[in-house]
């Protein structure tokens, strides 16, 4: 997923231990994606009814999904060596057996000073403070706590990188 | 203490006994010292008396054949009788014998029975003639009859000048009566016996003594010494022996078995002593210690002091035992009850963690349904077929709207197929919502850890909960007695049902708007089927209640408060509580306004 490079869209780097919230995550982000077959409806509809194609302010994601820090690790890693870094990374806090999200955030600030990295977490032992400190700086770090609605993720994750 | 005894016997044995034995020895030279004394004084005697007769001059001129008269009036048996002398003899000089007279058990003898004074004798010359006025023979002498002390001296005139007239003979036998004599005197038992019979293991003969004293010979009953004089010749003779009864010995023995007796008799005494003393001061306070360290470990109850009063060192270590178990005591309730409530915070957010992820896909699921719904608002089926139902439409157009028509549908098809799959998560997130649940409710049949409670501590803590702001004046009345009631229970669950009776009782008081509230706690003991029971009792004066709802106010749901002032699930869940630490709850009332009690009943602690 998200292999083709396209300089316009968002590259978002998500880990979470959960193949259910990472198949969500898959399908918010991929929403405003067009197929071809949409595209083809979307032109049928311009020529039979006159309308336009309101997609096109709409942001694209290039999504890559892994369920371990470690692995995140190394796509983020491998991601800034061929020059393509994410935009933003978003991580559970809890990804058991391996390292816990905290601590990857802190490595992978250590590989890119202005990735964008987002905690979404069902409950966190790490109070917001630690987090800030441990992962600097506090305007390049979001926090959410899980459930949450991750179309309106998508929407906030593009106001991040639009911002910045 | 029987090894010390043994080992005071041997150094006894080796240091006290020898001492005896050499003293005995001692004491037995010295009676062979007196009895060879004793011969050589009667040998001493004896010549003493020859020197008043030898140098006189009756007996000079008598024995130069002119006073005849000295012989009717001196040499006459009475006087050898007065004199203690067994012979006597007059030789003139020259060696020719002029008077003699020998007594022999009573019987008068011929001297030539001794064969002492016979020419052949060896002895004879240094007895029958002195050469010069010095010349005198005493000592012991060898006869026919036995042996016989013997004094020869030179008769003399009175004044002791010359020349020598003749000799003068007296003798003793050393015979039995003379011993039985020197035995008296000398209080020594002594034998004599000649030098020739003597024989040593019979190894020594004659030939191997020499005058002077023969190696002491020890037996049990007896120490024997024995010393060998020579005959006037200068030849071993006569064997002196004193014969000593071991008494020292036998007294060193018995003083040695006395001291160990007396040693044994004041061991034994001092080990009862010791034993007394121990027992009392060491002993009994450590068993009373062992056995309240026992029954702590069996009954587990830390709150069980000892309280042994004593200033010495046990006390101090039962005041600091004292001390430890408390802190003990109250390190292991307060570690329970942190581990019960840290356990309750890791269980919290642990299903928290759990039931917010699975609520992600859910919500996501169902906002993606909820779009889905949406796409047939951004299609134009609907024109699309009036178009086509439409004489008048352009023809050219109407293969588009068909085709636009079947893209349409697909488009619904696909979002269809989404949705579909959406909701199968969002069936397959509930269903995982249901196991997290299902796995909490497993938890909750899970028995909390019972410990032994000192009532009044956990009801001092309940009744906490009474506010301090509280608009009417409650009087809390915690029973003395409490302090002397142990219960088996879970401090957390208990600590709660009884904060939540006083509450209870508390809003009663308040709904009852009395002046003086009043709460009272009390205990007792009770048997229900063979168990011993604490019965708890929090009573009020607050609106109490009727008979018919005295079996209701447990039931879920059951309130006697302002609708929405509470669940009704308070004391519903103090029965439960209560249950499952093995107790039951009951409550009584005289009546609307006549206040109400709550019982609750709970397992005694084991071991007091």
């Amino acid at each position: 997923m998200g292999s083709q490079y396209n300089d316009e869209n968002i590259r978002v780097l998500i880990a979470d231990d959960d193949e259910y919230i990472l198949q969500a995550y898959r399908d918010a982000f991929a929403d405003t994606e067009s197929t071809q077959a949409m595209r083809a409806l979307d032109e049928l509809a311009a020529e039979l009814f006159d309308t336009t194609d309101s997609d096109d302010d709409e942001p694209h994601f290039d999504v890559v999904a892994c369920s371990q820090g470690d692995d995140a690790i190394s796509l983020a890693e491998k991601a800034a060596n061929e020059g393509h870094p994410f935009d933003v990374v978003i991580l559970d806090v809890r990804m058991p057996p391996g390292i816990d999200g905290v601590e990857t955030g802190c490595r992978i600030r250590e590989l890119d000073p202005d990735v964008e990295i987002v905690f979404v977490t069902g409950f966190s032992d790490v109070p917001l403070e630690e987090l800030q400190r441990r992962v600097p700086p506090p305007l390049k770090l979001h926090y959410f706590n899980k459930p949450l609605s991750f179309s309106r993720l998508a929407q906030d994750v593009a106001s991040m990188v639009r911002e910045h | 203490m029987a090894a010390f005894i043994v080992g005071v016997f041997f150094i006894l044995r080796a240091v006290i006994t020898p001492a005896f034995e050499e003293l005995e020895l001692e004491a037995a030279h010295t009676d062979l010292i007196r009895a060879d004394q004793a011969i050589q004084t009667d040998i001493d005697n004896l010549m003493a008396v020859s020197l008043d007769w030898g140098p006189w001059d009756d007996i000079y001129e008598y024995v130069a054949g002119r006073n005849l008269g000295f012989q009717r009036s001196n040499l006459v048996r009475p006087t050898l009788t007065n004199l203690g002398l067994d012979m006597m003899a007059v030789y003139e000089l020259g060696g020719r014998l002029k008077w003699s007279q020998l007594l022999h058990e009573g019987e008068e003898r011929p001297l030539a029975d001794l064969r002492l004074l016979e020419a052949d004798s060896p002895a004879v010359h240094l007895l029958n003639a002195h050469a010069n006025a010095d010349s005198a023979t005493v000592g012991i002498v060898d006869t026919a009859l036995g042996p016989m002390i013997i004094s020869s001296q030179p008769i003399l005139r009175s004044d002791y000048s010359g020349p020598v007239a003749g000799a003068l003979v007296m003798a003793q036998f050393l015979d039995e009566a003379r011993l039985g004599r020197l035995r008296e005197r000398t209080e020594v038992d002594l034998t004599l016996m000649l030098a020739e019979d003597y024989v040593i293991e019979g190894e020594r003969g004659l030939s191997d003594i020499a005058v002077g004293e023969l190696p002491v010979r020890v037996s049990d009953e007896a120490v024997t010494n024995c010393v060998v004089l020579a005959d006037i010749l200068g030849n071993p003779y006569l064997l002196v022996s004193s014969k000593t009864p071991r008494e020292i010995t036998s007294l060193g023995q018995q003083t040695v078995s006395a001291a160990l007796l007396f040693l044994a008799a004041a061991g034994a005494l001092l080990v009862i002593i010791l034993w007394w003393f121990m027992k009392g001061t060491i002993i009994r306070p450590i068993e009373t210690l062992t056995d309240h360290m026992n029954k702590i470990r069996k009954s587990g109850d830390l709150s069980d002091n000892l309280n042994l009063n004593s200033d010495d060192e046990i006390g101090l270590l039962a005041g600091q035992y004292d001390k430890l178990n408390s802190e003990v005591h109250e390190t292991r309730a307060a570690l329970l009850h942190q581990s019960f409530k840290a356990g309750k915070a890791d269980t919290a957010a642990e299903v928290l963690h759990n039931i917010r992820n699975a609520l992600t896909p859910m919500i996501n699921g169902l906002e993606r349904v909820g779009k889905a719904f949406k796409v047939g608002d951004g299609l134009h089926v609907k024109e699309a077929v009036e178009q086509l139902s439409d004489p008048e439409s352009d023809p050219e157009k109407a293969g588009k709207y068909v085709q636009y028509l079947g893209a349409s549908f697909d488009r619904l098809e696909a979002v269809h197929s989404e949705a579909r799959d959406d909701l199968n998560t969002v069936a397959s997130q509930a269903r995982q919502v249901e196991a997290i649940l299902a796995d909490q409710e497993k938890f909750t049949n899970v028995a909390p850890i019972s410990e032994n409670l000192v009532v009044d501590e956990v009801v001092e803590e309940a009744a906490l909960v009474i506010p301090k702001d509280s608009p009417t004046e409650i009087d809390v009345d915690v029973a003395d007695e409490l302090n002397n009631y142990r219960v088996r229970a879970h401090r957390v669950g208990l600590l709660q049902v009884l904060s939540n009776l006083i509450l209870n009782a508390y809003e009663s008081i308040l709904r009852a708007e009395t002046k003086e509230g009043r709460i009272s706690l009390s205990a007792s003991e009770t048997v229900i089927d063979d168990t011993e029971m604490v019965q708890l009792t929090v009573r009020d004066n607050g609106t109490g209640f009727e008979e018919d709802v005295r079996n209701k106010v447990f039931q879920r749901g059951f309130t006697s408060k302002d609708e929405g002032d509470t669940t009704g699930l308070g004391l519903h869940w103090c029965a439960n509580a209560v249950a499952s630490m093995g107790g039951r709850i009951f409550a009584d009332s005289q009546g609307e306004g006549q206040g109400a009690e709550f019982h609750v009943l709970l397992p005694a602690a084991q071991g007091g």
